[in-house]
């Protein structure tokens, strides 16, 4: 009898507290926020420029700067008096997106004068409405010394948001004491290879250069032969050919001995200790890109930023930036520098490509019918 | 039987079997603590840690152990988001403890079924929803909601440690300290809360661990805030500082000496105020739910 | 009782219920609410019941739904088989070691579950010396490696789980009561007899409570699979983490993790009708005086 007096009560109870649970999230939602996503619809700023102070907040990729006490963040603070966090935060393209995106969505930054991404992303960013424009008045070392070549590209034609960080490209890394014979994309396909071998999980980095593989141009791929690519690495992934699919942390397994190759990035020498690594252009072509230094909407101290980009393209400058990246640099005047300084990076065919070099290279394209191809990308990521 | 010798040995190995297994068993748990210690005094060129310690030992990193800003700063958010959280939880749960075990409500299984839940909950349900509720209300994601996915996810622990604490208690105390003409709250504030500070401690110390632990949740939540979970994360990927070997290794001896003080005042107080003779005494607050980081294993 | 005394353990709750149901109950409701939205971060997520994220988030990952099944049923299956025999050690053959075995068996809590997981990828890692003698065991083959494997991530979510199975077996042993296995034994049953009849079926519910404090958690764990694991390995948490911060589809992501919550309700409420909600939480409740 008790029991089933006690019985009831706790339905009674149970359908009482679902009531008022939901009574009060429907109260929550008629006052909440109701649109998600859709981009920040605010008017678009532009960066204040003005004399520079206070703290500058950057979020950066890693090894992609001279650190230490003669590197370029501590020049910039002995010289401008503005204190800098310098932070090295940006892994992939998509992941720091995915972390910032709601913080965008309202106006904020997270603190953040300064962001490092792609091409691509900066577009993406920028027609999200989430970064602020640059005013070329403010800039006046930048365009000065700016490449001809990257005065005006696709994605930004007028450099309306974004200023050139430093530029790379998309080859393979190969532990010559495992596997010296190692050049071609396809290679990485071989099954003697199997388990032992990443990929970047760039959409544009990884398939195109799996579609040059092929003698496809990624520039003008169809949608359909993009699948094709993406199922050919598919299967490689499914059948354990390929280890995994990585950021940054291809340098790891590099480091430790797990690889005999692995896609990745020209100039990330200086995360990989392992004397027997080197990068190769592969042979049907590389994927070339550049990243870009964007301003986000909300930015605390967009001054300093501005002074930021002024002063690190000061050819004497960036070529301390350059000497320890040894990535590609978006300033004119890097490689005469060099050569005065006898570095035989002057001659490195990474940090100097010439046009020979990558002729067969191509760009970061982006797919036709992007949401059809991403989709289907990562389904092979999340296996 | 014939005590020859193999008989013998035999004997004792069956006799044995069981706490050896446990020794071993034992030292399983215990391998990745020591791979962190040691390497922790590993020298490697760039200060990345590399498998073999080819280059010997050193330690080098021990004196320079806060050399790191980024790592250093990521500490401290922990340990301040650990302290506020741990704060905020062990009052929280301890008072919901008390209702729990001393009084008589309506409800008192759907409470238990709220406490017991989240517990049970994978981090990324926890973490993806509480994302869903800031993403609709275009939350400002950072320090604030770590603190209030922290609090939420330890307030269940805590209940549960206080708890198992409570319910072994020795009411003649409080009953006679009754008796002396002291009125319920002054025989709480002199009686019982001293006695039952051990089993609080022990449950803002687990709150503490959880929170500094985290990282699924924290991972979900924090917008641009990088607490020490989350910068592990990042730099594992492009090669750990020993650095952090050395802080995990601080950090480990920290706690472990902070539970062995409270295990110690626990057994005093069990001493003046157990309850069951019979029992064997248990010196350790013992949850039935295990503390978990790694339940909320992060 | 007074009206005061009545309300005062209402007073006590009021906190804490607040701050959990507001931050874990209304949370599930949010995610429920924004599984039934379509779009994408360009054109924004609009609520347009749209049920069929529900099943439209299973059919695309039924692999990674199985696998995870697969994986946390074995890691919990093995931290049982590991843990009793721990449990029981440290309950009854302890002595004065007691609380020093209990102290070793938390102790990996001590240090972050990240930094945990990464030490076994460095112990594991192809050129490690464990490697090697595994493979002069054969129990790999010669150039077989050990981490990108699910054998890794099975390891992984053993060991990171194994107190979660350890505490509450222990915490149920310790109160057996020897006498009645002592007992069984006079009524001239074997040891194992007495074991299979007397004590597995009283520590049942401490078996019942590591089983599911175990086995949910590894479910839904997304770490191990992305540390140890390689490109088959991904598990249902490596998928919501993917959707949700790569790939931006909140819809689906909070879909499938919403229906992962219901399983897993599913789960616990079954579990307590078996045992109550007191038994879970290990002790019966004291009546107030």
């Amino acid at each position: 009898m008790k029991n089933r007096a006690r019985h009831e009560n706790r339905w009674a109870l149970a359908l009482a507290a679902a009531v008022a649970a939901a009574v009060v999230a429907i109260g929550l939602a008629a006052c909440g926020g109701g649109t998600v996503g859709g981009g920040n619809s605010g008017e678009v700023s532009t960066a204040e420029g003005g004399p520079a102070t206070g703290k500058l907040t950057i979020s950066n990729w890693p090894g992609y700067i001279d650190p230490g006490k003669n590197g370029t963040v501590a020049e910039f603070e002995k010289k401008t008096g503005v204190k800098v966090d310098y932070i090295e935060d940006i892994n992939s393209n998509d992941g720091f997106f995915g972390k910032v995106q709601p913080l965008l969505e309202q106006g904020e930054s997270g603190g953040r004068s300064i962001f490092v991404v792609a091409d691509y992303m900066a577009k993406q960013m920028y027609d999200l409405g989430y970064l602020e424009e640059i005013d070329h008045a403010d800039l006046p070392t930048v365009f000065e010394n700016l490449e001809p070549s990257l005065r005006s590209p696709a994605f930004d034609p007028e450099r309306k948001f974004s200023v050139p960080w430093q530029g790379g490209m998309t080859g393979i890394w190969v532990d010559t004491s495992k596997a010296p014979g190692i050049h071609s994309v396809n290679d990485l396909f071989d099954p003697k290879y199997k388990g032992k071998v990443t990929m970047l999980d760039e959409l544009r980095e990884t398939v195109p250069l799996v579609m040059l593989g092929e003698g496809v141009d990624p520039a003008k791929a169809s949608a359909d032969q993009w699948l094709h690519a993406i199922e050919k690495i598919g299967n490689a992934a499914e059948s354990g050919q390929i280890r995994r699919f990585t950021g940054n942390e291809y340098t790891e397994d590099l480091t430790a001995g797990n690889l005999v190759a692995a896609i990745g990035w020209s100039g990330d020498a200086s995360l990989i200790e392992n004397p027997n690594a080197e990068w190769r252009m592969p042979t049907q072509g590389c994927t070339r890109w550049s990243e870009n230094m964007v301003i986000p909407v909300g930015a605390p101290n967009t001054a300093a930023a501005l002074a930021w980009m002024n002063f690190v393209f000061r050819p004497n400058v960036a070529v301390d930036i350059t000497e320890w990246v040894e990535y590609i640099s978006p300033v004119k005047g890097v490689k005469e520098l060099l050569e005065e300084r006898e570095s035989e990076l002057a001659e490195s065919p990474i940090v100097f490509p010439t046009e020979q070099f990558t002729r067969n290279c191509t760009g970061q394209n982006t797919p036709p019918e992007l949401e059809r191809v991403n989709e289907a990308w990562q389904e092979v990521l999340t296996g | 039987m014939e005590m020859t010798f193999p008989n013998r040995a035999w004997a004792w190995l069956r006799h044995n079997a069981l706490p050896i297994y446990a020794g071993f068993a034992v030292a399983y748990m215990l391998i990745p603590i020591v791979v962190i210690a040691v390497f922790s005094f590993g020298a490697t060129p760039r200060g990345k840690l590399t498998f073999g310690l080819n280059d010997g030992f050193t330690t080098e990193y021990w004196r320079s152990a806060f050399s790191l800003p980024d790592l250093n700063e990521a500490l401290f958010t922990s340990l301040r988001l650990a302290a506020v959280a741990t704060a905020l939880s062990t009052a929280i749960g301890t008072l919901m403890a008390i209702a729990l075990v001393r009084h008589r409500f309506r409800g008192k299984r759907l409470t238990n079924l709220l406490i017991v839940i989240p517990m049970a909950t994978p981090e990324v349900v926890i973490g993806a929803s509480l994302l869903s509720m800031f993403i609709y209300y275009t939350f400002a994601l950072g320090f604030g909601t770590l603190l209030i996915a922290h609090v939420m996810f330890s307030i269940s622990f805590v209940v549960v440690v206080v708890r198992s604490r409570l319910i072994g208690f020795d009411r003649h105390l409080e009953e006679a300290a009754a008796d002396l003409y002291a009125s319920p709250l002054t025989a709480f504030r002199t009686v019982t809360l001293p006695l039952l500070a051990p089993g609080i401690m022990a449950a803002a110390l687990l709150a503490f661990s959880l929170s500094i632990d985290d990282f699924v949740i924290s991972n979900f939540n924090s917008g641009t805030t990088v607490t020490f979970p989350l910068y592990v994360y990042g730099v594992s990927l492009r090669g750990v500082p020993v650095q952090v070997n050395v802080l995990a290794t601080m950090l480990f001896a920290l706690i472990a000496i902070s539970v062995s003080l409270v295990l110690w005042q626990q057994r005093r107080a069990e001493k003046m105020a157990s309850v069951r003779p019979e029992q064997e005494g248990t010196s350790m607050p013992m949850p039935p739910a295990p503390p978990a980081s790694a339940g909320a294993p992060a | 009782m007074g009206l005061r005394q009545r309300l005062v353990p209402y007073w006590l709750l009021a906190p804490g219920l607040i701050w959990l149901v507001v931050f874990f109950v209304v949370p599930m409701y949010f995610m429920g609410e924004l599984a039934l939205r379509s779009g994408s971060l360009t054109s924004g997520y609009t609520f347009d019941w749209a049920w069929s994220n529900f099943p439209d988030s299973l059919s695309g990952h039924t692999e990674q739904i199985g696998r995870s099944f697969f994986y946390a049923g074995t890691a919990t299956l093995l931290a049982l088989l590991i843990a009793y025999p721990l449990a029981y050690a440290i309950a009854f053959r302890a002595g004065r070691f007691k609380a020093l075995l209990l102290f070793a068996v938390i102790a990996p809590f001590f240090t972050t579950y990240l930094i945990r997981t990464i030490a076994w990828k460095t112990i594991l890692s192809d050129s490690s010396p464990v490697v090697s003698v595994l493979q002069t065991l054969s129990l790999i083959p010669p150039d077989g490696r050990v981490l990108a494997t699910s054998g890794a991530v099975i390891a992984g979510l053993t060991y990171n789980f194994l107190p979660f199975m350890i505490l509450p077996l222990y915490a149920n042993l310790e109160r057996l009561d020897l006498r009645l296995v002592e007992a069984a034994k006079d009524l001239y049953s074997s040891s194992r007899q007495a074991f299979l009849r007397v004590t597995l079926p009283l520590t049942m519910p401490g078996i019942v409570a590591g089983v599911l404090l175990t086995f949910i958690p590894a479910f839904g764990d997304y770490v191990n699979a992305q540390i140890l694991g390689g490109t088959s390995q991904a598990m249902v948490g490596n998928v919501i983490q993917s959707l949700y911060l790569n790939q931006r589809n909140y819809p689906e992501a909070a879909a499938l993790s919403f229906l992962m919550m219901a399983l897993i309700l599913a789960m616990v409420v079954v579990y307590i009708r078996f045992a109550g909600t007191e038994a879970f939480m290990g002790d019966e409740e004291e009546e107030p005086a």
